[in-house]
């Protein structure tokens, strides 16, 4: 298990390294750059000559590269061009909107996916389980824009329940007014999320389900249901914590779309802004901070998922 | 009609939402529909679409600075009203030599900034000779002509090298700016200047809030503070106002007046704007440097469909908008009539045309649709090429690497452009050149703006470019808020006036 980690936890690392530099590299494909982005349209080519050489944008690349992962073994995210403030800093509060985002959209996704997945499952083949599974798939294709205007409109709008975007100024100080802000963003995602995690959890439990395991302990008299509940589901968990895992990126993706949708200043808003502006030490700080996320996911879920399945560890 | 249709969709979907929020008796107190008493303790909320990216003011550039600062935080010695007439700010009262070389500002007392420290005559000094120095600085060549700034007593004394027409205008914006000699403020986040308006909260990719500055000089506001609020989207901007999030629309689609008006809690106004949609036309190499190429185009462009399907706004057929000086109706220059641009380009000798169209993602994609019709219709084959602002500044605006481009000109009093070859315009006429330098150095307003309309007569005929329309400048605001500026908005909000009642 320890060997294991150790050489997991290498692979890392060096997805990390592959990852800062594919970032660095493609965000330099992007033409244009900051100078001209502050200078704007009534600039003259002095004005944003001057520009560039106060952010010192000319500097040769490989010296830019090696000064951002300089800073990052320092542990320095580097700074905005744009605003002079630190991008650890800036990922830190935007982080406090998209972090409880992103977890009270997975817990959404879950809460709709388990159930009905499972459902779905058990009455494979009837009517309520076909039009369940064809729901989750019409539901998976539906965009996350449309979705969230639909509830804007319905909650927000019409019935004036919840905020139609924005979050509160001051933050989470009110942590009420916060969560409120938060909730129809987190259920725009959680609803489309849900419906594609539905429909694994269906297949999982439809394959636990053919298991030998499962088919023994119906044959010494549990129902089917029954030994699928106390036999099955363990593993049809083990194979969701995975699945979770890779869904992270998948909330980053549509957190982007929905903070710029609800008007929420988290991280994939600044994100959308730092790109337009060609903030670029900014860009790949945030990106690099987000790749480690998920790579870090993907770490923990890979050890957990083998600390808990006998059938892994034998094998190693 | 993608989008068309896109639109009809969410209209039926808000106006069924609409009569839902009837039927439910609309328990929202500030339904009222009759302004009661201004309450000086209201917040109102105004929604923009574009975002300020830092609040530095002295250096970055972008509408949304001048939207939100100028004026309210900031101010100069003049300003200028929401109809474009210079009037005194921080000077009480200023004076033009004959001979246009001398401009002498009485500077008021009793100003602070928002910091506490008092206006003196040095900061407006420091001000404005950091400014022409400092070329990093927006609109710092805007002072070229100023030879020296001095100060004796209160009396604040311009001398110019050579008359500058535009100098007043230009001292109504960044270049007239009055900041605290060596502030040690962090202008990227914060602000300290003298307006009626403090910067009290800016919450990036969200809003800036300004709160009333008690110790202002001259009335002070009438609402305790202002929230911008930046909401690029126009639907999800329409559903906060439903909601009551917002009090004031700024910039939205027209087309979308019917539902924002439908629930009676908002008046759509619309005040006129300087900006000018201009399609830029690369007249340097290939067909597009033959005249009549040019002219063939606008001649195929249907403007008075362009204006319908965008909802509001006029047609303008020169670089002049009509509240700027200098204008005059070109609409004799071209007609809609594909058959003449039909024969115009076959007398070019050009056949199976194509060209590409740059132009910036974040516009709608109603004028690039009529583009394409409309030149398809006459045998050209119109390629759309939708960038990011940050592509189009670099290929289009800085390499000049485009066919033809759409962007739309906010900025008032800019014919300068047409005068200067290097602009992305490629326009070179030493004609227009020579009108141009001859208007600046008039002493004389109406001499100057003659000068800018014979310029812009010739600009139009050579079509170098097409005016698709002159936008309006549309606003929906709450019935409870008054005082809230209507004419170019797009520029400049200045919300000294702005009052909102509880009714």
């Amino acid at each position: 298990m320890i060997r294991y980690a150790l050489t997991r936890l290498a692979l890392l690392l060096l997805g990390l390294v592959v990852a800062s530099v594919l970032i660095f590299l493609t965000l330099r494909v992007l033409p244009g750059d900051v100078a001209q982005q502050i200078a704007g349209t009534n600039s003259t080519p002095q004005q944003v000559a001057a520009i560039r050489e106060q952010l010192g944008l000319d500097v040769p690349l490989p010296v830019q590269y090696a000064e951002w992962i300089g800073g990052l073994l320092r542990g320095d995210l580097g700074t905005s061009l744009v605003t002079g403030t630190p991008v650890a800093a800036e990922l830190a509060a935007k982080a406090q909107i998209t972090v409880p985002l992103g977890l009270m959209s997975m817990v959404v996704a879950v809460v709709i996916a388990l159930p009905f997945g499972i459902i779905a499952a058990l009455r494979r083949g009837r009517a309520d389980g076909t039009v369940l599974s064809f729901g989750a798939q019409a539901i998976a294709a539906v965009p996350v824009v449309w979705a969230g205007m639909m509830l804007v409109v319905v909650f927000a709008v019409w019935l004036d329940l919840l905020p139609a975007q924005g979050f509160p100024r001051e933050g989470w100080r009110d942590p009420g007014r916060a969560f409120s802000a938060l909730i129809l963003p987190a259920v725009t995602i959680g609803v489309v999320e849900g419906a594609m995690l539905m429909r694994f959890v269906r297949s999982a439990t439809l394959a636990a389900m053919g298991q030998d395991f499962v088919r023994t302990a119906a044959a010494k008299g549990l129902t089917r249901r029954a030994a699928l509940l106390r036999h099955g589901l363990p593993t049809v968990g083990l194979s969701i914590i995975s699945v979770l895992g890779l869904q992270v990126a998948g909330i980053v993706v549509g957190a982007v779309v929905i903070e710029q949708l609800f008007t929420l200043p988290g991280i994939g808003r600044m994100l959308v802004a730092d790109v337009g502006l060609r903030d670029l030490p900014k860009v790949q700080g945030e990106l690099l901070a987000l790749t480690a996320v998920v790579l870090v996911v993907g770490f923990v879920v890979d050890l957990v998922h083998r600390g808990l399945d006998p059938r892994q560890r034998e094998a190693s | 009609m993608l989008r068309r249709t896109a639109f009809s969709a969410a209209a039926l979907v808000t106006a069924g939402t609409l009569l839902l929020a009837g039927c439910s008796g609309a328990s929202d107190p500030s339904s009222s529909a009759s302004a009661g008493e201004p309450n000086p303790d209201a917040s109102v909320n105004i929604r923009l679409v574009l975002e300020p990216s830092n609040l530095d003011i002295r250096q970055t550039a972008g509408i949304s600075l001048d939207q939100t600062l100028i004026d309210n935080v900031y101010q100069g010695l003049v300003a200028r009203t929401a109809a474009g007439e210079i009037v005194d700010a921080l000077a009480s009262e200023h004076e033009v030599s004959a001979d246009g070389l001398t401009y002498t500002f009485t500077l008021r007392e009793g100003v602070v900034f928002h910091d506490g420290q008092p206006l003196t005559p040095q900061d407006v000094v420091a001000s404005l000779t950091t400014r022409k120095a400092t070329p990093e600085w927006a609109d710092s060549e805007r002072l070229a002509n100023v030879a020296s700034v001095t100060a004796e007593g209160q009396t604040i004394t311009l001398t110019l090298s050579q008359p500058d027409s535009t100098l007043l205008w230009n001292l109504t914006g960044r270049a007239g700016i009055i900041l605290k000699e060596g502030d040690a403020v962090d202008y990227n986040t914060a602000a300290n200047g003298t307006g009626p308006f403090r910067v009290a909260n800016w919450r990036q990719g969200a809003s800036l809030t300004l709160e009333r500055n008690d110790e202002y000089w001259g009335d002070t506001a009438q609402v305790a503070d202002v929230t911008f609020d930046f909401i690029p989207d126009n639907q999800a901007a329409i559903n906060a106002a439903l909601a009551g999030e917002v009090d004031v629309l700024v910039g939205f689609d027209a087309n979308m007046t019917d539902q924002v008006e439908g629930g009676g809690e908002f008046t759509v106004e619309t005040g006129s704007a300087t900006d000018k949609s201009v399609l830029a036309m690369n007249s340097t190499t290939g067909p597009l440097a033959d005249v009549r190429v040019r002219e063939a185009i606008r001649t195929a462009i249907d403007h008075d469909a362009i204006v319908e399907a965008v909802g509001a706004g006029q047609t303008l057929y020169g670089p002049i908008p009509e509240a700027d000086p200098g204008y005059e109706d070109l609409s004799d220059v071209v007609t809609y009539d594909p058959e003449a641009a039909r024969a115009l380009l076959g007398e070019a000798g050009v056949e199976e045309l194509s060209l590409t169209l740059t132009i910036p993602s974040a516009y709608s994609t109603t004028l690039s649709q009529i583009l394409v019709s409309n030149l398809n219709d006459v045998g050209i084959d119109l390629k759309v090429d939708r960038v990011d602002f940050g592509t189009w500044l670099s290929d289009v605006y800085t390499n000049k690497d485009y066919e033809l481009s759409v962007v739309n000109h906010a900025e008032p009093r800019d014919f300068e452009n047409w005068a200067d070859p290097d602009y992305y315009f490629t326009y070179d006429n030493p004609e227009v050149q020579s009108l141009f330098a001859q208007s600046l150095t008039a002493t004389d307003d109406e001499a100057a703006a003659e000068l800018l309309r014979q310029a812009a007569r010739i600009v139009s005929e050579d079509h170098p470019a097409d005016w698709l329309y002159n936008w309006a400048s549309v606003v929906a605001v709450a019935t409870n808020v008054t005082g809230m500026p209507v004419d170019n908005v797009n520029a400049r909000i200045n919300l000294a006036e702005i009052a909102k009642s509880d009714g």
